[in-house]
């Protein structure tokens, strides 16, 4: 087991410093800069004036120079200062991490609470009327989009009560009733697109688990039904659900751009945005290795879950 | 001191927006409302976060000026309680007065005592000097901007004296009454000399009725009421709070929602407003001049459109009418270099217009004016002049532009759209890499200086279509100098006549802003630029 998590500590470290040159490049490909945004708020451009601000926000220099920069300052965990504010970027980042992190975990909760089940009954009533109501369901979580499903939210809300979430974030130490509401209107926003995912994939595996021989015996020999389904099958359907989650945890993440947008939560994803509009490097960088961490994280948690439900993976040969 | 006339706001346009429902009769009485009442707090919009903080000299966007106005002040302000500004508008903030010497060469302002900065210093005729000796540049100015835009608007200041702590001389170079009008904007306030510039990006050292109390990035600016405020009673408001709303859906449902006491000056159109007016019919809607028009850049540097014939016919080319209602949806007026009357000072009217290019009563004859003259340098339909149009790559830019590219189409024009993102926009501009662009200007005060000079002045970094008359300077410099308001406007016309006639700039229309205020929301009177009455400090709320 030590091996094996050593070993993928090493491809994750491998991968991070792949990452990072990519996200170095790609951002350095999308034309214009900090000073160009900076001119264009004032509505002209000098030449001169534009050598002295690159200058002075240190950016003058070759591009591998800031690229190894970035790198030192990732070892020693400085994420070096915003262009854009003038700002230590970890002070800029760190209020936006929890809100996501709470978003994407309320979603993904929301989405398992009712994908699982939802799925379970699906495939036990298969080809029936409530089988195909439930697909249907997921069929329309699939195709409506969390950001138009955010704004139908919105003017529902505006519309029926002339209320809408508070427009600013609200600790729970502060209120805790409306940070709840904050949040789960977003939440089962998003969670509804990936309880359908979830749903899909519970119904497929489940059907499939069920033909196995081993679940044949166990009606065979007259357990019940909830302990075949609950016990046996869904334990060993649950593999591909668990890798689901998990890549719809970290996908979220970074994907809820226009959620965040809607209900104008001050995360990662719109903060993230902004900052490229701005082509605030220190942030933008800082941030999608934020997100890649996660994602990389999430999947060795899921990968150390598998063993949990199925005895038979082991690790580490 | 020179005096213009205002003109009064016709009731012609009173009768049209009340017959289209958008203005409540509580609009016309916000400004004589009863006996205002102190406290509350105000919550506004933005639709960015602040993109240099408070520092408002090294910006020109209203995401700055209008959050960042209520922290400072200036020597003069238009009155916040009158919507149409003029130089007879203008009245005293730190300078309680001011006086115009030797032929309007000098112009002397008596500043208020017992001024202090949020920070407790005492404000001064040092700090009057530091600010505009850092905003011209002036070669032993003790600090410097990292941006200045509006160095221009200054080129004519000489020097500037602190004769004693309380009385600032600004010396001209040449008689400009127009300064005064340009003092009045909310692009030029004071800073405080012992606050290096820079500071103004993260935090606000001011005079002004509000003091900064929490700046959450991205999400929103806290302002608290300044107990020491000079002028007492005021600021009316406990505090103001602007969130930062990035999406406009979300927007219009908080104003809607009541979560939002007011919106963001040149945020409404009039579609948005027809609903929001729907929705919750109390809401006070005003439609007012944003003093942003839309308008078409032509190279007059690069062919083909270094050939006047071409560019007018482009100009005849479009129809202006069509367009406004077409992308608009009727919330425009057509206008030339200045706003129009009854919406700005100093534009042509209508009436004045119908002899320019492309603004004739009959759209075929500009159609057809425009054929003849693509035939006569050898374009047709049938064998067009192939051009990119370029614009920013953000809606209100690409809708115009795509209108503009149908009415070229059929006057022997193919052109083909190329979007150019924010960060490239003003430096392509500026540059003239491009031939012909589809564009929006914005105006501070609506004054002919701040106007003149920066898009049309041989030069100016602003001029993106780099047309250089030197018959056309003259007379911006007389209208500049002359101390006759009714000559200086007559001069106006005149420029603004002889630029529509050069194509220099093709005006298509000015756009109107739908400004909306819940009715408790007292003294929020929108002018006609949308850059100057974002005080605040006569605002009351009768909640």
């Amino acid at each position: 087991m030590k091996t094996y998590l050593a070993q993928r500590l090493v491809v994750a470290l491998l991968t991070l410093l792949g990452m990072s040159a990519v996200i170095f490049a790609l951002l350095r490909l999308a034309p214009g800069d900090i000073v160009d945004i900076l001119f264009s708020t004032a509505g002209y451009v000098s030449p001169a004036e534009k050598q002295a601000i690159m200058k002075e926000l240190g950016i003058d220099h070759p591009y591998w120079v800031h690229y190894l920069d970035w790198l030192r300052q990732i070892a020693v965990v400085d994420l070096g200062m915003s262009y854009r504010y003038d700002l230590l970027a970890w002070q800029l980042i760190k209020p936006l991490v929890p809100v996501t992190l709470e978003l994407a975990a309320l979603s993904i909760l929301f989405a398992v609470l009712i994908g699982v089940p939802s799925g379970v009954v699906s495939a036990v009533r298969q080809d029936t009327a409530l089988d195909y109501a439930l697909r249907v369901f997921s069929l329309a979580g699939l195709s409506m989009p969390a950001f138009w499903l955010g704004m139908v939210i919105i003017l529902g809300l505006v519309t029926w009560f002339a209320w809408i979430p508070p427009l600013s974030y609200v600790s729970p130490t502060e209120n805790f009733k409306l940070h709840a509401v904050q949040f789960l209107l977003p939440a089962l926003a998003v969670g509804y697109r990936s309880s359908a995912l979830i749903m899909r994939i519970t119904r497929s595996s489940l059907l499939e688990v069920m033909r196995e021989d081993y679940i044949r015996t166990a009606w065979a020999k007259g357990q019940t039904g909830r302990v075949v389904i609950w016990r046996h099958a869904l334990k060993n359907a649950m593999l591909p659900v668990v890798t689901i989650i998990g890549i719809e945890f970290a996908f979220l993440i970074g994907g809820l751009v226009v959620t965040e947008t809607v209900f104008n939560l001050p995360g990662v994803a719109r903060f993230l945005v902004q900052a490229i509009l701005w082509r605030d490097y220190p942030v933008v960088q800082n941030l999608v290795m934020f997100i890649a961490i996660v994602v990389i994280l999430s999947n060795l948690l899921v990968d150390m879950l598998y063993g949990v439900l199925d005895p038979r993976v082991r690790y580490g040969g | 001191m020179s005096r213009a006339r205002i003109a009064p706001f016709p009731a012609l346009l009173i009768a049209f927006v009340v017959g289209a429902g958008l203005i409540s009769p509580a609009a016309s009485q916000t400004a004589s409302a009863p006996t205002p009442k102190s406290g509350g707090v105000l919550n506004m919009m933005l639709r960015e976060d602040l993109s240099q903080g408070f520092a408002i000299h090294e910006t020109s966007t209203i995401s700055t000026v209008w959050p960042a106005m209520p922290c400072f002040n200036n020597l003069v302000l238009f009155d916040p309680l009158k919507k149409t500004e003029s130089v007879e508008t203008i009245i005293g903030e730190l300078a309680e007065k001011w006086s115009w010497q030797d032929n309007f060469r000098n112009l002397v302002f008596f500043l208020r005592k017992n001024v202090k900065w949020h920070d407790g210093q005492p404000f001064t005729s040092k700090d009057v000097k530091f600010t505009f000796d850092m905003l011209r540049e002036a070669p032993d100015a003790p600090a410097k901007l990292r941006i200045n835009p509006r160095k221009d608007w200054y080129a004519n200041i000489e020097a500037i004296e602190a004769a004693d702590p309380h009385t600032a001389v600004f010396r001209l170079k040449k008689p400009q009454p127009s300064l005064l009008l340009m003092l009045a904007s909310g692009y030029t306030p004071i800073y405080a000399a012992h606050v290096p510039p820079a500071t103004y990006r993260t935090a606000c050292v001011g005079t002004g009725p509000f003091k900064v109390k929490e700046w959450r990035k991205g999400e929103f600016i806290e302002m608290v009421r300044n107990p020491d405020y000079f002028v007492k009673g005021r600021p009316y408001l406990d505090g103001l709070k602007y969130f930062v709303i990035v999406e406009r859906g979300t927007r219009q449902a908080a104003i809607q929602a009541g979560k939002l006491d007011a919106s963001f000056p040149g945020e409404t159109t009039k579609t948005a407003a027809e609903q929001l007016k729907k929705a919750v019919p109390q809401l006070v809607i005003t439609p007012f001049s944003q003093n942003v028009s839309d308008n078409i850049i032509m190279n007059v540097k690069k062919p083909p459109f270094d050939n006047p014939k071409v560019r007018l016919a482009v100009s005849h080319a479009i129809d202006r009418r069509a367009l406004i209602q077409a992308v608009h949806q009727g919330g425009a007026v057509v206008g030339a270099a200045s706003a129009p009357k009854p919406l700005g000072f100093w534009g042509l009217s209508e009436k004045d217009l119908m002899g320019l290019p492309g603004y004739a009563a009959r759209p075929a004859d500009e159609k057809a004016l425009a054929k003849k003259l693509m035939g006569e340098v050898g374009f047709s339909p049938e064998k067009p002049l192939r051009v990119e149009i370029v614009t920013r790559a953000i809606a209100v830019y690409v809708d115009m532009a795509s209108f503009v590219i149908n009415e070229l189409k059929q006057i022997g024009i193919d052109a083909s759209l190329k979007q150019i993102e924010t960060a490239q926009w003003h430096a392509m501009a500026t540059r003239g890499d491009y031939q012909i662009g589809a564009n929006l200007t914005g105006i501070g005060p609506d004054d002919p200086d701040a106007n003149l000079y920066e898009n049309y002045a041989c030069g100016s970094p602003r001029n993106y279509s780099q047309y250089c008359s030197e018959e056309v300077m003259k007379m911006i410099d007389a209208q500049s100098q002359e101390l006759d308001p009714k000559k200086r406007l007559t001069l106006n016309y005149a420029i603004q006549r002889k630029l529509e006639a050069d194509a220099a700039r093709p005006i298509l229309d000015w756009k109107l802003d739908y400004f909306t205020v819940w009715p408790h929301v007292k003294n929020l009177i929108p002018h006609q630029s949308i850059y100057n009455f974002g005080r605040m400090q006569e605002v009351w709320s009768d909640k």
